[in-house]
């Protein structure tokens, strides 16, 4: 291990989305190291999908800076980001309803890292393979808007691995699922990080976020409150009135 | 390989026709074969992309009126009117395209609207288009001609749908209409994807209106930017089956033939009949024939039950 | 001892396959304000829906006597029971006061209507001064107390508020509170579903603890504040 600090494989600066005056994000920063699972939390309208659409390219930042492997990311379009190695998964899920299971991952290995795979049927035998991966594959034919909810989330996780992502965003992937579901999910995102991912995991199921998270990242109205391992950011005050709210008398 | 073979038949079947000898046959079947090129054209940026242009119409002018210009004021032959028309339709898709793709659905398709509109006015104020007048062309008595060149024109559209519907292009045309947004992040580069389907578009729609100008000899600008070319092409891409190979020109075929025949029968309530199958076919078969066969197959009668329900009639 | 006027016992529901709620047992008594909590999640939003009959459910649902189960929503409307939706939805391109209109929209008696309106200006000064204004154009407070006042132009007797702290200021939110307590005041029940837990326990009486689509807890709002297992439904951990 060299002595000198390698550098982060995602960073932000400064990052602060405005909307009509409201504060968004303000002064967000953060770097995420390869191969590390950064949990994000935060309660409703803390600002987390926001900060996912800036670092996926949806949306533009107002103010501060985005890094990627190094180089500055910030005024990429979506598509751009997506070539470097960043997927996505959306909490309002997003499958292409009248295509098929297997042709929604399909367009992932398409297009995914690098402009993905030119060649049709290579990109859909890797499609094959991620359906596998998270239990899809006896769904492949299967039109994506038949699909139950807890079989949703799977393809939105599979969409976005079957681009080869090096940095994967889940937002709320768990919301909704059973306990056993939740088991199975967070074994499937261990699965990923073990074969090199790094992943930012946006969660209001904090077993989850526990069990899966090197740090946590907790945001409020916008901005960072605490920063730290699971347990401690958990038992933070600032934390718990930030979810519970402020006694009143 | 058996449908291929088939479709094969099928081009040199439609080759043979002229054979017959029948002005009226060959007549109809010239009008049948554009009709089925535009809509196919609508097709890739209507069917594939989703993004339902009223704006073709402006392309089949430019073609018409490129042909026209360059045979009638330059004195070029027909090849090179036709290239001249689809240039100007390439240069207006790349042009245009840009800012109106950024529109999304309906405002989309408001905003093609006002093109044709535009563009007749521009033409009809420029001498080298003859104005309102118009432009007469050269004649060649020659429908057999013509008749192959629309036929060539088909298969060359139809090919490369067939194209795009195998392609990782077609599959990023395809994932724009089905989510635009999560297809930009899943790496597609929408802008780029919607122009390029956008300029195949105006391409084979050009050269549609070019050789339908030469043939009919005679162009002006409320002719050549109708917009009714436009709702034509809608309504039989629809019906056939937007997104897919060979809808559009089934659905092409059927209705011109339906409305020949109506037309010719009981000619005054033609208009109002051919309104009716098209209600009909809406309420029964939203996603068009090629679907309808398909659900057919499927799940029998209950296809139709399925899209009761789901439009709750 | 107060009339029970919502009472919901074994209430499950879901979306398609994905079930959301596990036989649930609630009751609101006429006069209360009862708090609804829990994590995102945990399908309060979901319980709202079903006892308006937005979504399908299976149990039981009573509301002032009256089986609310094969209702449709515009009749368990029409009963007096009136959701508050999150976000508001307010007809954005519409007046204050269209919006205020549309409210009563159900209702036949004109002398009535212009008594509501009359009570809402006075229980909602501010309306009254921006009557004219576009309902979009209003900030995210006074966009709350607008849909608020429009639920109240039905008259209702149960008035189910969702989430109305979200994407407010904590001092709007307070503002917010005093305007449910006067609502209360004015003969209306209240039950209100919130995230901000503190929030909706300062005007509450009681409260319902939901995780994962069931409750954890109930009781009086002074014994609850103090209940670990309220920090453990939220944070996973107490």
């Amino acid at each position: 291990m060299s002595v000198a600090a390698e550098t982060p494989l995602f960073e932000t600066r400064g990052v602060t989305r405005r909307f009509h005056g409201l504060v968004a994000l303000g002064d967000v920063s953060f770097a995420l190291r390869q191969g590390e699972i950064f949990g994000l939390i935060g309660p409703n309208g803390a600002g987390k999908t926001t900060l996912v659409n800036v670092i996926s390219g949806t949306l533009l930042p107002n103010e501060g800076a985005l890094f990627f492997e190094g180089t500055r990311i910030d005024r990429l379009p979506p598509q751009r980001r997506a070539h470097l190695g960043i997927g996505r998964t959306f909490q309002v899920m997003k499958p292409f309803p009248r295509l098929s299971v297997l042709e929604n991952v399909t367009v992932g290995a398409l297009f995914g890292f690098a402009g993905g795979e030119r060649n049709r049927a290579m990109a859909r035998e890797q499609a094959r393979e991620v359906l596998e991966f998270t239990g899809l594959l006896h769904r492949m034919d299967q039109h994506a808007d038949q699909l139950g909810g807890p079989d949703r989330k799977r393809l939105e996780l599979a969409k976005a691995l079957a681009m080869k992502p090096k940095l994967l965003l889940l937002d709320e992937v768990m919301a909704g699922l059973t306990h056993t579901e939740i088991d199975e999910v967070v074994a499937i995102i261990k699965k990923i990080r073990a074969s090199g991912v790094t992943i930012l995991v946006i969660e209001h199921v904090m077993r989850a976020i526990r069990s899966l998270s090197d740090r946590v990242f907790v945001l409020h109205h916008g901005e960072r409150i605490a920063e730290g391992p699971p347990d401690a950011v958990l038992a933070d005050p600032r934390v718990i009135e930030a979810y519970l709210g402020k006694r009143r008398q | 390989m058996l449908r291929l073979s088939l479709l094969g038949l099928a081009v040199v079947i439609l080759a043979l026709v002229p054979l017959s000898g029948d002005a009226v046959i060959i007549q109809y079947g010239i009008d049948a074969l554009l009709a089925a090129t535009v809509a196919q054209a609508w097709n890739i940026l209507g069917g594939y992309t989703g993004y339902a242009s009223f704006g073709n119409s402006a392309f089949y002018g430019l073609g018409t009126y490129g042909t026209a210009i360059a045979m009638v004021k330059l004195a070029l032959p027909f090849w090179v009117g036709l290239a001249l028309g689809a240039a100007l339709a390439l240069a207006c898709a790349v042009v245009i395209g840009l800012p109106i793709l950024r529109l999304r659905g309906h405002f989309f398709a408001i905003a093609t609207l006002g093109l044709s509109a535009t563009l007749a006015a521009v033409i009809a104020n420029l001498d080298i288009a003859g104005r309102n007048i118009g432009l007469i062309l050269p004649l060649t008595r020659n429908d057999t001609l013509f008749y192959e060149e629309a036929l060539a024109l088909l298969v060359a559209a139809t090919a490369t749908v067939a194209w795009i519907a195998h392609s990782r292009f077609g599959m990023g045309l395809v994932a724009i209409r089905e989510d635009e947004d999560a297809a930009q992040v899943m790496g597609v580069n929408t802008t780029l994807y919607k122009v390029v389907a956008l300029m195949l578009s105006a391409f084979f729609t050009a050269i549609a209106g070019g050789i339908h100008a030469y043939w009919i000899t005679f162009v002006d600008p409320a002719g050549a930017f109708d917009l009714t070319i436009n709702v034509r092409m809608v309504i039989m891409a629809m019906f056939g089956g937007p997104g897919t190979v060979l809808g559009p020109v089934i659905g092409s075929i059927i209705l011109s033939a339906l409305y020949q025949i109506l037309a010719s029968s009981i000619s005054t309530a033609a208009a109002l009949l051919f309104g009716l199958v098209i209600v009909l076919a809406i309420i029964f078969m939203p996603r068009g024939l090629i679907d309808l066969a398909e659900g057919l197959r499927r799940v029998g009668w209950r296809y139709f039950l399925q899209n009761i329900q789901m439009h709750r009639l | 001892m107060s009339e029970t006027l919502l009472a919901v016992s074994g209430l499950s529901a879901g979306y398609g396959a994905a079930p959301v709620l596990f036989g649930l047992d609630l009751a609101v008594s006429a006069g209360e304000i009862v708090a609804l909590v829990g994590s995102n999640g945990a399908g309060k939003t979901t319980l709202l829906r079903a006892v308006s009959r937005v979504i399908a459910a299976r149990g039981s649902i009573r509301f002032a006597g009256r089986d609310l189960l094969p209702l449709s929503p515009e009749e368990v409307f029409t009963l007096g029971l009136v959701q508050v939706p999150e976000g508001r939805q307010l007809f954005q391109r519409m007046s204050v006061e269209e919006n205020l209109q549309m409210g009563a929209f159900r209702r036949r008696d004109p002398a009535g209507i212009a008594r509501s309106f009359e009570r809402v200006y006075q229980l909602f000064p501010i309306l009254a001064d921006r009557r004219r204004q576009m309902a979009g154009s209003l900030s995210g407070g006074e966009q709350q107390i607008c849909a608020l006042a429009r639920a109240l132009m039905a008259e209702p007797k149960l008035l189910m508020v969702d989430e109305m702290s979200l994407g407010l200021a904590p001092v709007i939110v307070d503002q917010l509170l005093d305007v449910l307590s006067d609502i209360r005041r004015s003969g209306v029940t209240v039950l209100i579903v919130e995230q901000d837990v503190f929030a909706a326990f300062s005007i509450a009486d009681r409260a319902y603890v939901m995780e994962t689509g069931h409750i954890v807890r109930e009781g009086p709002v002074k014994e609850l504040e103090s209940d670990p297992e309220l920090r453990r439904a939220y944070l996973g951990m107490a």
